[in-house]
C-alpha cells in the first residue's frame, strides 16, 4: 500500500512535467541522426548500386529468390555456377578473398528436396568489400524464413569491415544514451530530494526503508525505459543505413528473436543503472556532487564497453560483469550471430545485481551518517 | 487514539530520556570550524528528562548545546551512542517504527515538494503513516478548515505564501493524529506574522490534548508557551522542571544566566 503511494508520487512528479519527458525522447532521435549521417557517409547513401559477381555451387530455387531481392535493391548481380565459370571452389574462395568476386554460395546436395531435413548452405563473402558485405546481409535476411542451416563465412583479412565497426560501437552508444536518460531522472529524483530535504520528510514516517528504495527504483526505471525505448527505436530505424539495405531486409537480418533479446537486455540494465545512480545519489550531499560521481561512472562504463566491443572472443566470463555482459550480447545480436544463453544469463545477472543494489539503498537510507551527517 | 488515554503502561510520562549520549566524529573541515584539534565532539553527555502528557515542554539552550541532537534522537532520525529514550513507552532504539507512528516531527529541515498541492501531500503522507482512507479524508477536511488551508488545497506548494506553507507543513506533520508533537526551533527565521501562525497552532494542538516538546533559545517563547522547561548546556541538563519551580522569583532570562555562569564561570 505504502509502496504504491510512493510509486504513484514518483509517476505524478514525472508525467506532470513535460520538460522531463522531452529529455527522455531526445537520445533516440540523436542515435537515429548520428547513425543516418555516419551510415550515408560510409556507404555513400542507401541506394548504392553495387555490381556483384556471385559464384554458386550446387542447385536451388533460392538462387533466383536472392537474385530478384538483389535487383529489387537496384544491384546488378551476375550469378555464375562454378561449372559455367570453369573454376573450382578453391579458386572461387580465393577470388572472394581478393575482392575479384563478391560472394560464393554453396548448397548441399539435393538442397530443395531436403529443406527442413538437414539442408545446409554457406555464404562466403568479404566484409572489407561494401558490396560483398551488403550482399551477405541480404542473403542472410532473405533466407531467414527457410529452414536450413546457413553458414556465413567472412574471408576479409581484418575480420570485420566498416559494418562490423559500427555494430561494435552501437551497443556502447545504446548503453550511453540509456545511461544519460536514467541519469537525468534519477539524479533529480534521489539526490535532488535529499538535497532539498523532502526525502527526510519521508524518512520521519514509519514507511519501510526498502519500500522507499523500491518506490524510487521501480518508477524511475519505467520512466527511463521511455528513454531506452526511444534509443531502441533510434537503433531500429538506423539499421538499414547501417547495413546499406532497405528497412525490411535489415529488420529481417537481426530477426524477430534478435529484437526481443535486444529489448530484454535493455530492460535488464535500465533498473540496474537507475539503482546504481540512486545509490550514488543517496551517498552524495547534493545533486552537483552526485552528478560528478555519476559522470565518472559513465566514463568508466564507456571505456569498458569499448574494450568489450573490440576485444575479439571476449570469453564467457563477461556475463558476470553487469552492463558489459549486455554490451557483448547486443554485439552478437547486431552482427547477426546472437548467443542466446549469453543474452538470457546477462538479463538474469543484471536483475540480480539490481536486487542487491536496492538492498544497499535501503541500508543507506537507514544510515544516519549517510542521511544526516554534516 | 489509545495513547491519548491516561493510565497507559507509561503513565503520564509521554517522553522519557535516560542518560542520552551522542558523540560526532568531526571531519577536518568541521574541526577548523569548531576551532579544535580534537576529532570527536560530545554533543550529548548523559542527558535525562521527562515530559508530561498534555503539556508543552521547552528545551532551552544556547547554540550547539545539543537541542537538535536530542530531538533528532527522539524522532529516531539518529540513534544515541548510550542511553535510551521512550516515547509513549516505545524505545527509540528498539521500536523506531512505533515511535514514528506516535510522533509528529517538525523542523525547518524537513521540506515539502513544491511540485505538489497541499491536498496531494496530505494524502501522500497519510498513506506513508498507514492512515485509513476514509479517516484520512475526514481528517483532511477538519484540519484544512480549522487552519484555513481549504482555499489553497489545490495550489502548488511552491506558489504558497510563507505563512500558508508553514501552516501546511504543520498540518501535514500531524496527518496521522500523533500523541506527541516534537518541534525544533518553531519560530526560527520566521517573521512576526508567520511566527504567530506557528504559536497559535501549538496552542491549538495543546487544546486538542496533544503533548508537545519544543526546542528554542528564545526566553519569551518558553515563558509564553511552556509548562515545563529543561535548560541544556554543553549536552547536559542544567535545570529541569515546572517553569515556576525552575525560575523561582527570577525571570527565566536571569535564571538562565545565573545557571550558565555557575557552570562556565564569568565568561559571559
Ligand atoms: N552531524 C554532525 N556532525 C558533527 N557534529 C555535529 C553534528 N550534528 C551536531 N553536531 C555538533 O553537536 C553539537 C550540538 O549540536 P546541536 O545541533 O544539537 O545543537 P543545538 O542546540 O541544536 O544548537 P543550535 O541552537 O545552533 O541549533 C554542536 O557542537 C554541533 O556542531
Ligand atoms: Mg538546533
Amino acid at each position: 500500500m505504502k509502496l504504491i503511494a510512493l510509486m504513484k508520487k514518483e509517476f505524478a512528479r514525472f508525467f506532470g512535467d513535460y520538460k522531463l519527458l522531452i529529455t527522455m525522447i531526445l537520445p533516440g532521435l540523436l542515435i537515429y541522426i548520428i547513425y543516418s549521417v555516419m551510415g550515408s557517409v560510409m556507404f555513400g547513401g542507401e541506394e548504392e548500386a553495387y555490381r556483384l559477381r556471385v559464384y554458386v555451387e550446387g542447385e536451388s530455387a533460392i538462387v533466383s529468390t536472392v537474385e530478384s531481392a538483389a535487383s529489387a535493391n537496384g544491384w546488378e548481380t551476375e550469378m555464375l555456377s562454378l561449372s559455367e565459370a570453369g573454376i573450382d571452389e578453391e579458386t572461387a574462395r580465393e577470388q572472394v578473398a581478393s575482392g575479384e568476386a563478391s560472394a560464393l554460395l554453396v548448397f548441399s546436395e539435393n538442397f530443395d528436396a531436403s529443406l527442413g531435413k538437414g539442408a545446409a548452405a554457406e555464404i562466403v563473402y568479404n566484409a572489407d568489400d561494401d558490396g560483398s558485405a551488403a550482399f551477405a546481409s541480404l542473403v542472410n535476411a532473405a533466407l531467414q524464413s527457410f529452414s536450413f542451416t546457413l553458414t556465413v563465412s567472412d574471408l576479409s583479412g581484418s575480420g570485420g569491415g566498416a559494418q562490423m565497426v559500427m555494430a561494435g560501437i552501437l551497443p556502447m552508444l545504446i548503453v550511453i544514451f540509456v545511461f544519460s536518460s536514467c541519469m537525468s531522472v534519477t539524479l533529480e529524483s534521489v539526490a535532488g530530494e535529499k538535497e532539498r530535504g523532502t526525502l527526510a520528510t519521508i524518512l520521519v514516517t514509519s514507511v519501510r526503508r526498502s519500500d522507499i528504495a523500491l518506490g524510487k527504483v521501480l518508477p524511475l526505471s519505467c520512466v527511463s525505459l521511455i528513454g531506452a525505448a526511444s534509443s531502441f527505436l533510434g537503433v531500429v530505424l538506423s539499421l538499414p543505413t547501417l547495413m546499406g539495405v532497405s528497412l525490411d531486409v535489415a529488420a529481417a537480418g537481426v530477426g524477430a528473436a534478435g529484437y526481443v533479446l535486444l529489448f530484454l537486455l535493455i530492460l535488464s540494465f535500465v533498473p540496474l543503472i537507475v539503482a546504481a545512480i540512486a545509490a550514488v545519489s543517496a551517498l552524495s550531499r547534493s545533486v552537483k556532487e552526485a552528478s560528478g560521481y555519476t559522470s565518472v561512472l559513465m566514463i568508466l562504463m564507456m571505456v569498458l564497453s569499448l574494450v568489450t566491443a573490440f576485444l575479439p572472443d571476449i570469453g564467457g566470463w563477461v556475463v558476470a560483469v553487469p552492463i558489459l555482459n549486455a554490451v557483448a550480447a547486443m554485439q552478437g545480436i547486431l552482427t547477426g550471430a546472437p548467443v542466446v544463453w549469453m543474452c538470457l544469463v546477462s538479463v538474469a545477472v543484471n536483475l540480480a545485481y539490481t536486487a542487491v543494489l536496492i538492498a544497499v539503498i535501503a541500508r543507506l537510507l537507514s544510515s544516519e551518517r549517510v542521511m544526516f551527517g554534516k | 487514539m489509545q495513547d491519548n488515554l491516561p493510565f497507559s503502561d507509561f503513565g503520564e510520562e509521554v517522553v522519557r530520556a535516560e542518560g542520552l549520549r551522542k558523540t560526532f566524529t568531526l571531519s577536518r573541515k568541521q574541526q577548523r570550524l569548531e576551532h579544535t584539534d580534537f576529532p570527536r565532539k560530545v554533543a550529548l553527555d548523559g542527558l535525562s528528562f521527562s515530559a508530561q502528557r498534555g503539556e508543552i515542554y521547552g528545551l532551552l539552550g544556547p547554540n550547539g548545546a545539543g537541542k537538535t541532537t536530542t530531538l533528532r534522537i527522539l524522532s529516531t532520525l539518529i540513534s544515541p551512542d548510550a542511553g535510551d529514550a521512550f516515547v509513549c513507552g516505545h524505545s527509540v532504539r528498539k521500536e523506531p517504527g512505533k515511535v514514528r507512528d506516535v510522533i509528529g516531527f517538525m523542523t525547518s529541515e524537513l521540506k515539502l515538494e513544491g511540485f505538489f498541492t497541499p491536498s496531494y501531500l496530505f494524502d501522500f503522507f497519510g498513506a506513508m503513516h498507514g492512515v485509513e482512507k476514509g479517516a484520512l479524508a475526514q481528517r483532511k477536511q477538519e484540519l484544512f478548515a480549522r487552519f484555513g488551508i481549504d482555499r489553497f488545497a489545490e495550489v502548488k506548494v511552491s506558489d504558497l505564501s510563507t505563512g500558508m506553507l508553514q501552516k501546511v507543513s504543520l498540518v501535514i506533520s500531524i496527518v496521522h493524529d500523533p500523541a506527541v508533537v516534537i518541534f525544533d526551533e518553531p519560530t526560527n527565521g520566521l517573521d512576526v506574522l508567520t511566527a504567530k501562525v506557528v504559536i497559535d497552532f501549538l496552542l491549538e494542538l495543546k487544546a486538542m490534548g496533544k503533548s508537545i516538546l519544543l526546542s528554542t533559545h528564545i526566553f519569551s517563547l518558553v515563558e509564553k508557551l511552556c509548562d515545563r522547561v529543561g535548560i541544556i548546556i554543553d549536552g547536559k541538563m542544567a535545570a529541569d522542571g515546572k517553569l515556576q519551580d525552575v525560575c523561582g522569583e527570577m525571570s527565566l532570562e536571569d535564571k538562565f544566566f545565573a545557571i550558565y555562569r555557575s557552570i562556565k564561570g564569568d565568561a559571559v
